[in-house]
């Protein structure tokens, strides 16, 4: 079963390649996705494991899980908005879907990686498969946006090799990086460069879930590329990355060296809170309005990470919720942009008035991730800030809040405006009604609104993963 | 003569620091590619015979060859500036390059009380080359310095894997894989000028994307 989902991806590359056809590359993809959320459920039955470097763990399943709902949810919009978009070769659509391809195959071995060298290597993998995405509009911005991504995270790439490098020196006679053999072995492990080591991953792989101050990357990549691959970034990209922070944070917990995670992150999550709040108050670009508020949101989940205890449990609600609703957020600002032609927050009126499938689409993303309940949000958020009372940290939890409000309250003005208002913009483009381009966002609304019961299976599949780290 | 082959890796790092002509980085990372070379050869320890042949490969013929010989290409083809106006006058550049190099192996000789198995040459030289190429990146201006300020830190973390090839050896080969970033600028700045990518293009006109600053 793991052997399928790290195979079929190469197989159908290069299917796609002989194939030059617009369709056959967008079905390939969503056959591809198919394959994965089928697999995905087998392996949380049953797990699995492919060759000694990859398996699944009830951390992993999580994250395999919220990757394969969203990559089929979004592979499936991706089929109308290619059908939508005009004046590309037959080639370069068939090298867009190879590279999408390639890019979640390249986030599933990131996520089923049980060595830490192999996971860095994928996560490499990721930078690069999705490059040519983000540059794919061929736009002088789609370029610079490409150029930042892949500079950035190379760099950031580089600098968490340098942390690998410092784990293994504190190795001693131990020189297996298998994360089951550094588990064992965590009080071994010289904490000297243990602290080091974490130093540099937590920036290195920092650098590709967007923690501030290493976000720069972020907005412009998420703005500029087609709002599919924006949706695959934000809710997928962003979690891969973390899952590596998150596995060499564990070493250090069992290291003994907690203070100092959390420390860290807490820093982090702070930082990316404040950061989000600063930049997001006087935004005028809606999709770059949404890069942010995921940078606001890794925030948060470094923040429940960092506190311990319930906070890690509502990290990976957070975490799951998140991904959701960003990725039904990015799908709906795709349909947006393609009515209006104008990612601009001031182009946009009368949303509602338009097209009701968009507009409420549009405001209900919102409103979930807002935070009002009966969204998951709303009960991640409130752990966390419960922990943080518990825990007697006042003065982090009213920052939270205050953080949180200013964000809200920036985003609540922008998505009202656009929803609301006169149409004043001339008629750019019909407004697609295909059922795949509003289908997925409602999918992943619903699943939502089922999450906020909290049904047991999902709750088991939260607590195995907060427990396993 | 590892010790000595080691200072001459970091005095280029000097050398560069208070240089603006751009042939000089070039020359700067043929020489360090042939140093790493005589390196891997001379302070392999067991390493297998094909890691051994493939990092040999790598860094005589790739990092020492290949690499530089493409970045004289995209010089000449793309007709840059041979001189860079770098943010920091040279002479301070090199001053704070000597005084990195003075922090790196302070850090060094420090960090050998909390781990022992240290080798402090290694890694003071390393752990200045990588802040080096940092500072490259951040005080010039064109895309290609950057690029090259990207190379020489990769040389640097090159440099300090193999300071532990003894025990890890797969360690070395997988940094190899950051050269996969190089391949890719060096692409895209190769064929960009067809395009509409230029490779002299200074990074303070890379603007467009920003929030409004009003």
């Amino acid at each position: 079963m793991t052997a399928i989902i790290l195979l079929m991806p190469l197989v159908l590359s290069i299917l796609v390649f002989i194939r030059k056809s617009r369709s056959f590359g967008g079905w390939c993809n969503v056959a591809y996705a198919g394959t994965l959320l089928a697999a995905s459920v087998c392996l949380y039955v049953k797990p699995g494991s492919f060759t000694v470097y990859f398996r699944t763990d009830e951390v992993s399943i999580l994250f395999l899980l919220i990757l394969a709902v969203l990559y089929l949810g979004v592979s499936l919009y991706n089929t109308e908005y290619i059908r939508h978009k005009n004046g590309e070769s037959a080639g370069r659509h068939a090298l867009y879907a190879v590279h999408l391809l390639l890019f979640a195959a390249s986030m599933v071995a990131v996520i089923l990686s049980t060595h830490l060298g192999l996971l860095w290597v994928f996560v490499e993998a990721t930078t690069l498969s999705s490059a040519y995405l983000i540059y794919f509009n061929r736009t002088e911005a789609a370029l610079e946006a490409a150029w930042k991504y892949i500079f950035i995270c190379s760099v950031g790439i580089a600098l968490a090799f340098v942390g690998i490098i410092f784990l293994s020196m504190g190795l001693g006679h131990s020189d297996s990086l298998f994360f089951d053999d550094l588990y064992k072995n965590a009080k071994n492990i010289n904490p000297f460069w243990l602290k080091l080591a974490l130093s540099f991953i937590l920036i290195g792989f920092g650098t590709k879930v967007g923690f501030a101050p290493v976000h720069a990357w972020l907005p412009d990549a998420h703005s500029e590329s087609p709002s599919p691959v924006s949706a695959l970034l934000s809710g997928t990209l962003l979690n891969a990355a973390l899952l590596g922070v998150i596995r060499v944070s564990t070493l250090l917990k069992l290291a003994g060296l907690e203070g100092y995670v959390s420390q860290l992150l807490l820093l982090m999550g702070f930082l990316s809170l404040f950061v989000s709040a600063v930049f997001v108050i006087r935004i005028e670009n809606y999709k770059r309005m949404l890069a942010y508020s995921s940078i606001e949101n890794m925030g948060i989940i470094a923040i429940g990470l960092g506190i311990g205890g319930p906070g890690v449990f509502a990290a990976m609600l957070h975490l799951t919720a998140h991904s959701l609703i960003k990725a039904s957020l990015f799908l709906t600002s795709g349909t947006v942009e393609h009515c209006y032609g104008s990612k601009m927050i001031s182009e946009v009126r009368g949303l509602l008035h338009r097209d009701k499938i968009t507009g409420w689409l549009w405001m209900l993303s919102f409103v979930a991730i807002a935070g009002i309940p009966p969204f998951p949000l709303f009960f991640s958020e409130f752990f966390i800030a419960r922990t943080l009372f518990a825990n007697g940290s006042i003065v982090y939890a009213v920052i939270f809040f205050l953080l949180l409000t200013i964000v809200l309250a920036a985003m609540a003005r922008a998505v009202l405006g656009m929803c609301f208002g006169e149409n004043r913009s001339a008629e750019k483009n019909a407004v697609p009604s295909e059922i795949l381009t509003w289908l997925p966002q409602t999918v992943f609304l619903v699943l939502l609104f089922l999450m906020a019961a909290l049904p047991d299976g999902l709750c088991r599949i939260l607590q195995n993963a907060a427990a396993g780290l | 003569m590892i010790d000595f082959l080691i200072v001459l890796f970091g005095l280029a790092m000097i050398y560069i620091a208070g240089t603006s002509r751009i042939e000089a980085y070039v020359r700067a990372l043929f020489l360090q590619g042939l140093l790493l070379f005589v390196l891997v050869l001379l302070d392999h320890g067991i390493m297998r015979v094909p890691n051994l042949v493939f990092l040999s490969f790598e860094t005589l013929v790739i990092k020492a060859i290949v690499i530089p010989l493409f970045l004289i290409r995209i010089i000449h083809k793309n007709e840059i500036e041979r001189e860079l106006q770098p943010y920091v006058p040279n002479f301070y550049a090199r001053l704070v390059a000597s005084l990195i190099f003075g922090l790196g192996f302070y850090a060094a000789y420090w960090s050998i009380g909390k781990a022992p198995e240290l080798r402090p040459l290694y890694f003071g030289t390393s752990v200045s080359t990588i802040v080096l190429g940092l500072l490259v990146i951040v005080t010039r201006r064109k895309i290609i310095t950057h690029v090259i300020g990207f190379m020489l830190m990769e040389n640097g973390i090159f440099l300090m894997a193999l300071s532990i090839a003894k025990e890890m050896p797969f360690i070395v080969a997988l940094g190899v894989l950051l050269d996969l970033f190089v391949a890719i600028y060096l692409f895209g700045m190769f064929i960009g000028k067809i395009h509409d990518f230029d490779p002299e293009i200074k990074v303070d006109t890379l603007t467009l994307l920003k929030d409004s600053d009003k």
